[in-house]
């Protein structure tokens, strides 16, 4: 070990003080793969915790949410729910339940960029007896209760102060009545949730004696070993009841597929960067071949050169891994406002947070440095360990052969057909609908190393170009017999292109698919919903009389509404909206995936109720167009499918007059207005607007901007890591070319002394470098189209249940090919520059 | 005819509500049961309080504590009725006491029916089987015991006070209407953790409505139950003064074995201190060891744990209710007692004495 450790600190060591600048490179190189994972995660994490601080409510984490099968609990089911559990200890708290929105904030026109809060209304004599399990200071005692709204110490408001905010489709002035204090081992308040005396927020929301929701507390102690179960168990004969765990899975469901993709496209640019560590790495071995050979000449075992080169591996990874952590944390806070918006125009209000770094988190990151240096430099320290050292001495040395993986095609080959094989499993299928298209996955995985280590065959076939010049045969000579570095960079390449080509031909099938659903979809000239309503699943509704007021508007001809609940059907949340049937099949709404067998689907045949599901619904519960459904007591009959790309947890449509009866409610989620011909939408939103401020109104082409602006707002993460991506895999061209001249030098000085140029020689390493560009490039597009369908037919069905049509944009192809080709040729030129200047015998750099 | 009419100017003398209107006991009153038995929201404040001894065949012995309390509050002309209850259970073997406090608005978790006894917060309850004229109790204590009893009224009603009004100060309002079942015979199960043990016991109920309780000068007072073995129950009370002297309202009242009662004035009892005992929570100091004289008898109150103090986690008004032995002068146990002592960690008048009209 002493020798080991010898070798690390006169030899390693001496060569990161002189070539401080190459170290640090490589250890940029390292940071950059470990905190581009890290930086993903940790913003989507926050993003994520956003949720889970809405979910968690005013107690400590519920044991069970109890809600109504269909519409609100009434003070009747809560009296019923109490003679149920007899004499069982267990504390319910009802919760009603609004999003609202601060009437100051304005935003900038677009959904999503008003401040979404929440408001809850709980009783606060009742959470007195909570004590330890509930925010302090609710009240206080008996004695001290104040009517107005409680808030958290970090809305910055002060008590007595007014708020005015957006309920519904009305602004209405809210006192502070007090600021709850944060007790340390005591759950606080989120930042921007409102708490309201539960009788006060009833009355102000118009709720009468429904409440939306019950928070049951139920701790098992020796006297009751059970409880929890037990409790669950009775309360599930007559109510929804969900775990308190499942209400934060819930959130963790919904966004799930859209982590997940972060994260496997961060782990694929990880891949990409694997390439270049090796390279790097590879390239330290090179320079110091002279300084092995001494060492194996004076006794030095194989096995502790070996052993001094990976722990020099594992210390660098160490240290790029502390920077990428670094580097990591601070992309993260870059990246978390615009995860957090992605999360909220799709799934709902989520506080932005700032992207804490856990040790766990930070240990992961270091982890995956260390790892991937190590991986990277096992090769290289192997080839070091055990060449002669005569070789190692030799200024003709045998070139680095690396793995026999690296050097047989037909490797790569079995590893595409692998892909497309796997590409026909199905989903893996969770409780509550979710998904895990584990098989798309890897099947991507294996097309993007495999389309790597085929590519060398492309690079055989570049070569095959018939030259006179000079300067050309010496280029194309080394592609005819690629090296693995060769074969290195090409693979890095072709994977990076891939990769960014599969994104941009999703991001393309899903513009176009979009566009022709919302041509067939938006029809309407006016739609409206509350001010308040900034994301698929907020709760603001609009009154059934400022819709009668709607439908009296000058120029308005026809007015509908959407109707929208959420409920738990089979263990997860699912849309039910109601709609007018005859109005949607009117203007023919509906964008058909299979259309109803009788145009007026709405009538029921034989008693049971007919409804549309979505797409999703059908991908994330299995259902089939003709099935009946057992839905909340109701039994409802499939009669058609829906494409719906507003959601990914499905929904089903009723017949408005069915939903007004299981939900009980006239209240309106979006108004779609008809005007009369001749009408100018413009004036007729500017009037409506200026009427009820506690809408937001929308023209037919506002709205299509809108949808297409949070559509491409979803995919710009996915941009920056295709970026990163091909930049790293550039940077690796230029490592690769670097180590090859390197390797080279005698040739080349033997070259430069046979009457060759300079520029003669930069050109040759220019163009040996642009073939593997074009190799690259070309594999990585032809590569990434596959990758496209799978993301597209595959991939993107399994997880959000829609249907894209393929489409890929030539133009924008053709671009990232020559940009990938002018770069890499650019980085070759340079590297040649570099190497046409090398002496013949080495030294230091 | 001259009487009646020296009872009508005496009554419409006597003040029918406080200044913000809830009502005053008024002498004269006729109890009609079960009607009786349960709320009158227009009074402001009312409780049914049990306490009572268990004993389980394995020997062990239990005291315990189930009450519910209604108190109105007036708000911008609107009446919020607020629904607090207690309940307690000492282990008398380990002197383990658990004790929880709860409130509740009334609605859907807390109720007391105006029609018969039947008050309930959360899971805890206590009403009267018609049918029988049996009383069942179901309450938990912190999620840690479980009891579910059923009682008996072996004597008859009581009601104590003079006309059927009980006075707590010399002022007009400082009274209450109190009715009293001075022996249950009780069996049932208590459930402490996984031991579930089959008990039997006496308890006591009252059941005392007023508007208010204490007058000005009054901060607290201290209250006793006794059994005793030789079938009288006593119950006594002294309202405490400021100055730490004994309220001339004080009242010490016999229930003999065929059910008469007996008042005796405040002069004709003493309540002297054995023992007190200092709460580590709030420092308060609790006389909870004391004799009572009274005729030729001294009758010793010995508390069978030291801290049997309800913290008032949520009302913030601490007080001291615990399980005793009965002695007599020879150190013999001669019953068993409830021990009351109120207004020890702070002053009560401020929470329950409001003015007359």
């Amino acid at each position: 070990m002493s020798t080991v450790l010898l070798i690390l600190r006169r030899c390693a060591l001496r060569h990161w003080r002189l070539a401080f600048k190459q170290q640090l490179a490589l250890m940029l190189i390292l940071a950059l793969g470990s905190s581009v994972y890290l930086a993903v995660r940790l913003a989507s994490n926050a993003a994520l915790s956003g949720f889970e601080t809405f979910t968690d409510g005013v107690t400590r984490q519920p044991d069970w949410t109890v809600q109504a099968l269909t519409g609100s609990l009434h003070e009747a089911d809560l009296l019923k729910m109490r003679e149920t559990l007899g004499p069982l200890p267990v504390s319910l708290l009802p919760v009603v339940e609004e999003t609202v929105t601060p009437a100051s904030d304005k935003g900038n026109g677009e959904i999503g960029s008003r401040a979404t809060w929440r408001l809850l209304g709980v009783d606060f004599i009742a959470l007195l007896n909570l004590r330890g399990q509930a925010p302090a200071g609710l009240g206080a005692n008996m004695q001290a209760m104040r009517e107005g709204i409680y808030v958290s110490p970090k809305l910055g408001a002060k008590a007595g102060e007014e708020l005015r905010l957006i309920i519904d489709d009305r602004i209405i002035t809210l006192k502070v009545a007090g600021v709850v204090p944060e007790v340390p081992g005591i759950p606080s308040l989120p930042a921007h949730l409102i708490l309201m005396d539960l009788p006060e927020a009833q009355a102000m929301l118009q709720r009468g004696d429904r409440v939306d929701r019950v928070e049951v507390l139920a701790q098992d102690t020796a006297t009751f070993p059970k409880l929890r179960e037990e409790t669950g168990h009775l309360l599930k004969s007559h109510w929804q009841v969900r775990g308190g765990t499942d209400r934060r899975q819930l959130a963790g469901t919904m966004t799930q597929a859209f982590r997940l993709n972060l994260t496997i496209l961060s782990l694929l640019a990880l891949l990409v960067g694997g390439y270049l560590i090796f390279q790097a790495l590879d390239g330290v071995v090179l320079r110091r071949r002279n300084e092995i050979g001494i060492l194996k000449s004076l006794g030095v075992t194989d096995r502790a050169i070996q052993i001094a080169f990976l722990l020099e591996a594992a210390l660098l990874g160490l240290c790029g891994g502390s920077l990428g952590v670094l580097l990591g944390w601070l992309g993260a806070q870059a990246a978390v406002g615009g995860v957090t918006k992605t999360m909220n125009a799709l799934y709902g209000a989520t506080s932005e947070q700032r992207a804490a770094l856990s040790p766990r988190e930070a240990l992961l990151a270091l982890s995956i440095s260390i790892f991937a240096s190590l991986i990277a430099a096992w090769w290289p320290a192997r080839m070091a360990a055990r060449t002669p050292p005569a070789h190692m001495l030799g200024n003709h040395a045998t070139p680095f052969q690396g793995g026999t993986v690296w050097r047989v095609e037909w490797i790569g080959w079995a590893m595409l057909l692998s892909a497309v094989l796997l590409a026909q499993l199905p989903v893996l299928r969770f409780e509550n609908g979710t998904r895990l298209p584990l098989a798309g996955y890897a099947a991507a995985l294996l097309w993007l190393v495999g389309a790597g280590l085929a590519a060398s065959t492309i690079l055989r076939f570049v070569a095959q170009k018939k030259s006179m010049s000079a300067v050309w045969r010496i280029a194309l000579s080394h592609l005819r017999r690629p090296t693995v570095r060769h074969r290195f960079a090409v693979a890095a390449l072709a994977s990076a292109v891939a990769m960014t080509t599969g994104m941009s031909v999703m991001v393309a099938s899903f513009d176009h698919t979009m566009r022709g659903w919302i041509d067939r979809t938006m029809k309407a000239d006016i739609y409206i919903s509350s001010a308040g309503a900034q994301s698929a699943s907020s709760t603001h509704a609009i009154t059934p009389q400022t819709v009668a007021e709607l439908g009296q508007e000058p120029g308005v001809e026809e007015l509908a509404f959407v109707q929208a609940k959420t409920l738990l059907w089979q263990g997860g949340e699912v849309l039910i909206l109601g709609t007018d049937p005859v109005f949607a099949h009117k203007h023919d709404l509906y964008a058909w995936v299979q259309a109803p067998q009788h145009e007026k689907w709405w009538q029921p045949e034989d008693g049971i109720t007919p409804a549309i599901m979505s797409e999703s619904w059908s991908e994330r519960f299995t259902t089939h167009v003709g099935d009946t459904i057992d839905l909340a007591g109701h039994k409802v009959r499939v009669v058609a499918m829906n494409a719906e790309y507003g959601n990914e947890r499905g929904s089903l449509t009723l017949p408005a007059a069915v939903f007004r009866e299981w939900f009980e409610t006239d209240e309106a989620w979006r108004v779609a207005l008809m005007l009369k011909p001749g009408t100018d939408a413009e004036t007729v939103r500017n009037h409506i607007e200026a009427k009820q401020p506690g809408l937001s109104v929308f023209t037919n082409a506002h709205l299509r901007r809108e949808a297409l602006r949070i559509f491409r707002q979803t995919f710009s993460v996915t941009h920056a890591l295709e970026v990163i991506g091909v930049i790293v895999a550039v940077v690796g061209l230029g490592l690769a070319l670097t180590s090859l001249l390197l390797e080279r030098r005698a040739v080349l000085a033997t070259l430069h002394s046979l009457g060759m140029t300079r520029s003669e020689i930069a050109k040759s390493a220019a163009l040996e470098g642009l073939g593997v560009a074009c190799a690259g490039a070309f594999t990585g597009i032809a590569a990434g189209l596959w990758l496209g369908w799978l993301l597209v037919y595959r991939i993107n069905k399994q997880c959000f249940g829609w249907t894209l049509q393929f489409h890929a944009v030539g133009w924008h192809l053709a671009l990232l090919g020559a940009a990938v080709v002018a770069t890499g040729l650019l980085v070759a030129a340079l590297a040649g520059r570099w190497a046409a200047l090398l002496p013949a015998e080495h030294t230091e750099e | 005819m001259k009487h009646l009419l020296i009872l009508f100017l005496i009554t419409s003398l006597h003040a029918q509500t406080t200044t913000d209107g809830f009502a005053l006991p008024q002498p004269g009153k006729i109890f009609a049961f079960p009607r009786d038995h349960g709320s009158h929201p227009e009074f402001r404040t009312e409780w049914w309080y049990v306490t009572g001894h268990l004993d389980a065949k394995n020997g062990h012995r239990f005291g315990f504590q189930v009450t519910f309390f209604r108190q109105a509050r007036r708000e911008n002309d609107k009446i919020q009725q607020l629904h607090l209850a207690h309940a307690a259970l000492l282990d008398a073997h380990t002197g383990r006491f658990l004790h929880e406090e709860r409130l509740n608005r009334a609605g859907w978790d807390a109720d007391s029916s105006a029609t018969t006894l039947a008050v309930r917060n959360g899971n805890w309850s206590l009403h009267l089987d018609e049918s029988t004229q049996h009383l069942h109790i179901t309450a938990t204590v912190k999620n840690e015991a479980l009891l579910q009893l059923e009682l008996e009224p072996i004597k008859p009603l009581v009601v104590f006070g003079k006309n059927g009004v009980s006075r707590k100060g010399a002022s007009q309002t400082a009274a209450s209407h109190y009715l009293t079942w001075p022996r249950l015979k009780t069996h049932g199960t208590v459930k402490l953790g996984a031991a579930e043990h089959a008990v039997t016991g006496e308890a006591w109920m009252d059941h005392e409505f007023s508007s208010s309780q204490l007058e000005a000068g009054q901060v607290g007072w201290d209250w006793a139950a006794l059994q005793l073995k030789d079938g009288r129950e006593i119950m006594v009370y002294r309202m405490r003064r400021k100055d730490g002297s004994m309220d001339a309202a004080s009242t010490l009242a016999v229930v003999e074995r065929d059910g008469k009662v007996r008042h005796l004035a405040s002069h004709a009892f003493a309540w002297e201190v054995i023992g007190t005992w200092k709460s580590p929570r709030n420092g308060a100091e609790y006389p909870h060891h004391v004799r009572l004289r009274f005729e030729n008898e001294s009758l010793e109150l010995k508390p069978l744990a030291a801290d049997q103090e309800q913290d008032g986690s949520i009302t913030r008004l601490p007080y001291w209710e615990g399980a005793c032995d009965v002695l007599d002068s020879h150190g013999q146990i001669t019953g068993r007692a409830f021990l009351e002592l109120a207004g020890y960690a702070g002053d009560l008048s401020g929470h329950l004495a409001p003015q007359a009209k």
